[in-house]
């Protein structure tokens, strides 16, 4: 049986530090640690941590509200006072540094500035723009793309637009795009009753 | 006497021996410092943060359960930055707890709940989180409900400080879950239902496993006594309510190595109620026992009793009161100016060694020395003593073990010394004054030609580096150690009956030889009081048998006498460590039953004398002899065993209820060998 080795938290910082969105960060900072350094002995940071994985996954998933920055301040700054050992003061330390950058609160208002949270943005096609080439239909994996490719002496062709229930914004659209017409819009900007469509 | 220290707890100063715990020393001075992983007697963990504290000069919070008080600290417990952690960590785990104070049964008792209170955290501001452990309840003992586990440490930590060592985490972290191992029902595992988890767990996650809707704790009286089942004498206290026992839990100190209460203890007042509860006063009318009062079998008793006048006998067992033991003495020698009077404690020892059993204190030792004693908690021998010693060890007491056979210390005991336990104590006796250590002359002259072989010499130097050992002794080698009370500490003769030494003080002990004995020397009456070891055959023309529970004895008496058991009565016993241990009557005995106090005086009266204990009576059941120098030479004649006395002494209980239950299961059965 091969030991894995157990991470050390300074290299799993580093390793977060490789992802763009602060929040996410912050996220894969915690999970690491949970499956990992966390000794599990004094209660505010294993009971701490659990929790802020939660508020986290609220944040990213678009769920996120002003409460889940509460608590997550509050954690952090706990964790620093009371943990028993580094590990623990350390964690939250690396939490209050991220806490204080505006893109936690831009997640509750459902904007990833970094763009990686998925949750947080739609994928739309700029009427306009498109030429009905297909060519994103071709490449969609989840078949999200609906619309009819353009028959030179047809018309009356369905437009093209992006199913948002099967849409996982994996980007490869975006990338055969010729005319640069599907944008990424931030749920920020868009009432609930377009986020629904 | 160790060095005091000042310390200034929230601005009150208070006293205490330097080196304290800061829990302690503040609790000392009125002041409670929350906390939920921290257990008395043991180092602090720091798991659960709650007693961090500001100590001036140090830098930042320390935690107050791993912390010693110095002369002149200054610690302060309720700043606003201490009161906001704790409030946070209550906070968490009420968010992993579940929510029904309404009806659990902790409640007036629950440590979470208390903090909640305190710290006015009405409820959870973090999101709810569940997961739906089932619970083990297949054993009719203690019940594990890991949803309200608060992940604590107590109960690992405890279970694990006695020796028996049956759980563990699982996991770590919040979804961590505390098991035996492989995560078996307790009764697969080598729990002794002890309940030292139960005792320890701050919340509802470990109790007894018959308490649902019994009542609120609130509404049970509790009292302190004494558990006289074996020779231990465990303190208990006893929870009632309406007038039934419903709850028994250790009631030595918090911090004590003798907190302690087997399973027979703490479960076995089922037998208060049990079926083969005698309830009415019987005389044997043509064969058939009949229903009467007690004025006429009082009378009956009287008549026979007088009648056979120095033929008759009086028999006991150790299990009743010094005060029950005062008055049996005094029925024997003024009421039937018998000389056939004795305890059960003379199957397995002198009523002269036993009252040359010295005071011993077991938390101040810090070496033990065990002779011919082989306790076991899994067997139930002197388990608490067994308790008692591995926790010592964990609290860095040293344990030599004196036997000719193996036994279960071996394993943990920093010296054996095999072979003829007799030869081996005087091995070490040499050995010590080899080492230089001054003793009495006599015991000096009487070792000249003696040997000390090299484990003896370890032993020795064990003996010679310690302050306080305390040497227990199976009560036919007693005399053996005891001389080593002469270079150094405390002996004590350990009885195999809770009250041996005080009931054998009571001058409990004539010259008619054995109980067993005068049981067979068919005496034209004999009155047996208690239940009986199985040594002990009645053979005698008219038998009085004073009982709480039908036996093979009552069976074959001709007159039966129901009496109250320990926990339905007052009174006191000496233990086997020379303390006087008060018992306070939990319940009242059932109606038409007496205590065998109120028995025995019942007979006097009939007999024309007016038989009542005075306080001198009981003070000098109590009193220790000196130890002087006597050959090293195993008594003999006193072979019994714990286990044979106890056996009978006991057996209503055993044979009741929950306890038939310890012995059908496999695994129990196979940890008891």
């Amino acid at each position: 049986m091969t030991e894995v080795k157990e991470k050390k938290l300074v290299d799993i910082k580093k390793e977060a530090d490789g992802i763009k969105c602060q929040v996410r960060q912050a996220l894969y900072l915690i999970e690491e640690f949970l499956a990992g350094p966390m000794c599990g002995k004094c209660f505010p940071c294993e009971m701490g941590t659990f929790e802020s994985k939660i508020r986290l996954v609220n944040l990213i998933s678009g769920q996120g509200s002003e409460a889940d920055l509460t608590a997550l301040r509050k954690i952090a700054s706990e964790m620093a006072e009371t943990s028993r050992c580094k590990k623990g003061k350390d964690t939250s330390g690396y939490m209050l540094e991220w806490l204080q950058s505006d893109e936690f609160a831009e997640h509750v208002a459902r904007h990833c500035s970094a763009g990686e949270c998925t949750s947080l943005h739609q994928y739309r096609v700029i009427p306009d723009k498109c030429t009905n080439c297909a060519k994103c239909q071709e490449v969609c994996k989840d078949n999200a793309v609906i619309g009819e490719k353009n028959i030179a002496y047809k018309s009356g062709d369905v437009p093209f637009s992006i199913n948002q229930s099967r849409c996982t914004r994996c980007g490869e659209c975006i990338k055969v795009c010729p005319a640069a017409a599907i944008e990424v819009i931030s749920l920020r900007v868009l009432t609930s009753d377009e986020i629904k469509v | 006497m160790s060095k005091m220290a000042k310390v200034t707890i929230d601005g009150k100063e208070v006293k205490v021996p330097d080196g304290t715990n800061l829990v302690d020393a503040a609790q000392e001075a009125g002041v409670h410092i929350p906390n939920l992983c921290y257990i008395k007697g043991m180092k602090g963990v720091g798991a659960c943060r709650l007693c961090l504290v500001e100590v001036e000069g140090g830098r930042g919070h320390s935690i107050a359960c791993n912390t010693r008080v110095k002369d002149g600290m200054v610690v302060r417990t309720d700043t606003d930055e201490i009161k906001e952690s704790r409030k946070f960590v209550i906070d968490m785990i009420l968010s992993m707890h579940p929510l029904d104070c309404m009806t659990c049964t902790k409640a007036g008792v629950c440590q979470l709940q208390k903090y909640a209170y305190d710290m006015e955290v009405k409820e959870s501001t973090f999101t709810r989180k569940k997961f739906g452990y089932p619970t083990d309840e297949a054993n009719p003992f203690i019940k594990r409900d890991p949803e309200y586990c608060i992940i604590c440490g107590r109960c690992v930590r405890v279970c694990e400080e006695q020796g028996t060592n049956v759980l563990d985490f699982m996991g770590r972290g919040v979804g961590a879950k505390v098991v035996t191992e492989n995560d078996k029902p307790l009764q697969d595992s080598q729990c002794t239902f002890c309940g030292s988890c139960v005792d320890a767990c701050p919340v509802n996650a470990l109790l007894e496993a018959d308490r649902w809707r019994k009542g609120r704790e609130w509404e049970y009286e509790a009292v302190k006594s004494a558990c006289t089942l074996c020779g231990n004498g465990c303190e208990i206290t006893a929870y009632s309510k309406d007038g039934q026992v419903v709850k028994v839990r250790s009631g030595a100190d918090e911090g004590s190595v003798r907190k302690y209460i087997c399973a027979i203890g703490r479960f076995g007042f089922d037998s208060l109620a049990s079926d083969t509860r005698l309830t009415s006063p019987m005389i044997k009318d043509k064969g058939k026992m009949k229903d009467v009062t007690w004025d006429e079998a009082l009378e009956l008793a009287a008549k026979k009793l007088k009648a056979a006048g120095k033929n008759a006998g009086l028999i006991t067992n150790a299990a009743i009161t010094t005060e029950d033991a005062v008055a049996a003495a005094m029925l024997a020698k003024d009421g039937l100016k018998s000389q056939n009077y004795e305890s059960t404690v003379s199957l397995y020892c002198t009523a002269d060694i036993i009252s040359r059993s010295q005071a011993a204190d077991l938390d101040a030792a810090d070496l033990v020395v065990l002779v011919g004693l082989d306790t076991s908690q899994h067997s139930r021998i002197l388990p608490a003593l067994d308790a008692a010693v591995r926790k010592s060890l964990k609290r860095k007491t040293k344990l030599v073990v004196v036997n000719s056979k193996d036994t279960g210390m071996d394993e943990v005991a920093d010296v054996k010394l095999g072979g003829p336990e007799a030869a081996s104590l005087k091995s070490l006796a040499k050995a010590c004054i080899d080492a230089g250590m001054k003793a009495d002359k006599k015991l000096q002259d009487a070792l000249k030609d003696a040997k000390a072989s090299d484990e003896a010499a370890a032993a020795a130097e064990l003996f010679s580096k310690s302050d306080n050992p305390v040497v227990i002794a199976a009560p036919s080698l007693f005399d053996a150690a005891q001389n080593l009370s002469l270079i150094k500490g405390a002996a004590v003769a350990a009885g195999f009956e809770a009250n041996a030494k005080g009931v054998a003080g009571a001058g409990l002990s004539g010259k008619g030889g054995t109980a067993a004995d005068i049981a067979g020397a068919n005496l034209k009456a004999l009155l047996v009081v208690g239940e009986q070891p199985s040594a002990i055959k009645p053979k005698t023309d008219f038998l009085i048998a004073v009982a709480s529970h039908k036996s093979a004895i009552t069976k074959a008496a001709d007159i039966v006498l129901p009496a109250a058991v320990t926990l339905e009565t007052s009174g006191s016993i000496v233990d086997y460590l020379g303390n006087v241990v008060k018992l306070n009557a939990s319940v009242a005995p059932p109606e038409g039953v007496k205590t065998v106090k109120d028995i025995l005086s019942g007979i006097g009266k009939a007999l024309g004398k007016d038989i009542k204990a005075s306080a001198s009576d009981i003070k000098k059941a109590a009193t220790s002899g000196k130890a002087s120098a006597l050959p090293f030479e195993q008594v003999k004649g006193l072979e019994s065993s714990p286990e044979k006395v106890n056996s009978g002494t006991c057996s209503s209980v055993l044979e009741t209820t929950r306890m038939l239950w310890l012995k059908e299961k496999p695994a129990q059965i196979a940890a008891a060998k």
